[in-house]
């Protein structure tokens, strides 16, 4: 197995970790689908306001693409149903009630696996590198990266999440390797392999920082996509998800979830449910939840499909004077290079010359730094270490969004 | 709040903590140069800060921008390094000039590619050529010491780049035979390497790209201070050329690693 130890980005914070024990709860009241998470999809509603859905069964597909459909999480009642701007997804609530569940599994198409992964709900599992989107349905990666790094201790144990998972867990990589002729990394912490070790099944395993857990680092030292390729990433519970899909038949929405956090009474890992709502899970305590581990979380009402962890913190001090600080954040600060800014990023590229084409959008310069092997949580470490308060991550989005009109 | 483990001293997180640090690494160097006069050191200080606070002021008021006070440190650097005995109108003209043309035109604070203080100096040398920088005694390089440590352990000052600059003077100098005043060029390369070369805006960005920057500040100033020049306006001269040329370097060390990333990558620049 070859080993990677990543010394740039954030060590882990020093907050009390869960005991690794997986506690499982009952249905949230609530789940939903948001609008940002699939960022370009324009939905056509296959449901509409008020009428009842299963776990698994299409809400809507995406408008360009008709085959890939994005289904429910849980049985209930889809109760709230809101636009976005030029007719994209805001918001899709489905307020829960078991006794909607059919127990009889569907029956599994003889299609290709991708057919199956797009018309089940599984293909928004897939972020693409360059770019950080969801593929497109006939794309073909140079690489799949299971992502099953355990690089802080508030976050949940994949070996530990895996345990009773295994046959769905190895079911799911086959299915993967069936998507590219090309190969599948399994990347996870140092110590007993996660998965089969088979032909185009490689492990990899990453220690250090925060920053080994992203895919980012990952794909940066396997296969790097800065200049030419494509490679997806997908995170071990969505494979565990995949390989149940193909095993049973049935959509599993299931994912385990750390709740932890300055606030969180006791640090815990729950089997909770994709799109739940946080303030069930969090008890009804803290004020300010993040979706997200908190470097790269995000203040959110319902659990990103990409997050395994919620952070329960402090609520943020009231401003004495909230236009006052309005103003001061829109001041153009200027941009000192420090040390500490030259390691926040983990991928082989120059951070302070990234962060100066960042911070005035040029995409070409950004391009030769290989911004194009980068998404948003690749670059938060910066914005928190630069004297300037550029928000980079925006910055990289505005960058890449302008690279993809420009490729397409 | 979330408490992330550090390591080490962490950078500051804003403009005035950066000139904060430089201050403070910057305050036994001038208590050194000042032991002999403080009068002329205090009032020398107070013109040069006075007019490049002055300048720096009336920039953000006019652009709506917050103060970084780094007119201080320009001001401290420039005092540290002229004659005691300069005129006062030609000190207010170098600042006004320097602070001017070196950082506010391109937005202030960190916008810039030059270090204000280094124009200033090659400012004075260049308009007033009667106008000799003092040499230094070797309390000035045993005093540069401890703010160079602060600043090499908050990432203000990089190493690498003093590391280079310091061989290749080294080098250079036990080529070309016995120096005369060795403690004057030492305490020179110190504060010069520290304060003007090292200039977190002045200088270089890139890893490959601060060693040659190093090497090439330390290359000018012995190439420099051949024959009569005095130490201190070689390394001046020394920084404002290498500073100039801190962007190419830059810019050639990233088209390199670029071509390589793009040789090693699969797909073979199909998005590039």
């Amino acid at each position: 197995m070859r080993h990677f130890h990543i010394r740039q980005g954030d060590p882990a914070p020093q907050t009390p970790a869960p005991a690794q024990q997986v506690e499982n709860i009952g249905l949230p009241r609530e789940v939903a689908l948001l609008g940002r998470d699939i960022a370009g999809v324009r939905p056509h509603f296959v449901v509409s306001e008020g009428e009842g859905v299963t776990c698994g069964q299409t809400l809507f597909t995406d408008r360009k693409q008709p085959q890939i459909a994005f289904v429910s999480p849980a049985s209930g009642v889809v109760s709230k149903l809101t636009y976005g701007s030029r007719r994209t997804l805001d918001l899709c609530v489905v307020t829960v009630a078991p006794e909607n569940e059919k127990p009889s599994p569907h029956k599994m198409p003889d299609a290709a696996p991708r057919e199956i992964l797009q018309a089940r709900g599984m293909w928004s599992a897939f972020v693409t590198r360059p770019f950080g989107r969801m593929p497109a349905p006939d794309a073909v990666p140079d690489a799949i990266v299971v992502n099953a790094v355990h690089t802080s201790p508030q976050a949940p144990d994949p070996a530990v999440v895996l345990e009773g998972q295994r046959d769905a867990f190895h079911l799911g990589l086959s299915v993967l390797t069936k998507l590219t002729p090309a190969d599948v990394f399994l990347c996870q912490s140092p110590g007993k392999p996660l998965g089969p070790e088979g032909e185009r099944i490689i492990h990899a395993s990453f220690s250090g920082t925060m920053a080994a857990g992203l895919p980012g680092t990952q794909i940066d030292r396997l296969c790097p996509v800065d200049f030419g390729g494509a490679v997806w990433s997908i995170s071990y519970q969505d494979v565990i998800a995949i390989g149940h899909l193909f095993g049973t038949g049935t959509y599993m929405a299931r994912r385990v979830v750390s709740i932890t956090g300055p606030q969180a009474a006791t640090p815990k890992l729950v089997r909770s449910v994709l799109g739940a709502r946080l303030a069930e899970l969090s008890e009804g305590g803290a004020a300010h939840i993040l979706s997200g581990n908190p470097i790269t979380g995000r203040d959110a009402q319902f659990l990103g499909p990409f997050d395994d962890q919620v952070s329960l913190l402090e609520p943020r001090p009231q401003a004495a004077d909230p236009s006052r600080q309005a103003r001061r954040a829109t001041i153009f600060r200027p941009l000192i290079p420090s040390a500490s800014m030259e390691k926040a990023v983990a991928t082989d590229t120059y951070a302070i010359p990234l962060a100066r084409a960042l911070s005035v959008g040029d995409s070409d310069a950004a391009q030769r730094l290989g911004c194009l092997g980068l998404i948003e949580e690749d670059v938060a470490a910066l914005t928190r270490r630069c004297t300037s308060g550029t928000d980079y991550a925006a910055m990289l989005r505005r960058v890449l969004d302008e690279l993809e009109l420009d490729a397409a | 709040m979330i408490t992330f483990p550090t390591p080490r001293i962490a950078a500051p997180r804003t403009v005035a903590g950066v000139t904060l640090s430089q201050t403070l690494a910057l305050m036994l160097p001038a208590v050194a140069v000042a032991w002999s006069a403080p009068l002329q050191f205090v009032a020398l200080f107070l013109v040069a800060g006075g007019v490049a606070l002055a300048w720096e002021v009336l920039f953000c008021l006019v652009r709506k921008r917050g103060f970084s006070f780094h007119g201080i440190t320009t001001a401290l650097i420039v005092t540290i390094l002229c004659p005691p005995d300069l005129a006062y109108w030609q000190l207010i003209l170098a600042i006004s000039l320097g602070v001017v043309l070196a950082e506010q035109v391109f937005g202030g604070r960190g916008f810039g590619f030059l270090s204000p203080a280094t124009v200033v100096l090659s400012l004075l040398m260049i308009s007033f050529p009667q106008v000799e920088l003092p040499i230094p005694g070797a309390m000035l390089g045993l005093a540069t010491v401890p703010g160079a440590v602060l600043l090499i352990l908050m990432g203000l000052v990089c190493w690498r780049v003093m590391l280079g600059a310091g061989v290749a003077a080294g080098v250079l100098l036990s080529i070309g035979g016995p120096v005369t005043d060795p403690g004057a060029v030492a305490a020179t390369l110190a504060f010069g390497l520290v304060f003007l070369v090292c200039d977190p805006t002045a200088s270089s960005t890139t890893r490959a790209g601060r060693w040659l920057y190093g090497v090439l500040a330390g290359g000018l100033f012995v190439n420099f201070s051949q024959g009569a020049i005095l130490p201190f306006e070689a390394m001046v001269f020394a920084a404002l050329l290498a500073s100039i040329f801190a962007p190419l370097l830059d810019r050639l060390v990233i088209l390199a690693h670029a071509y390589r990333r793009r040789a090693g990558n699969k797909g073979g620049g199909r998005h590039a």
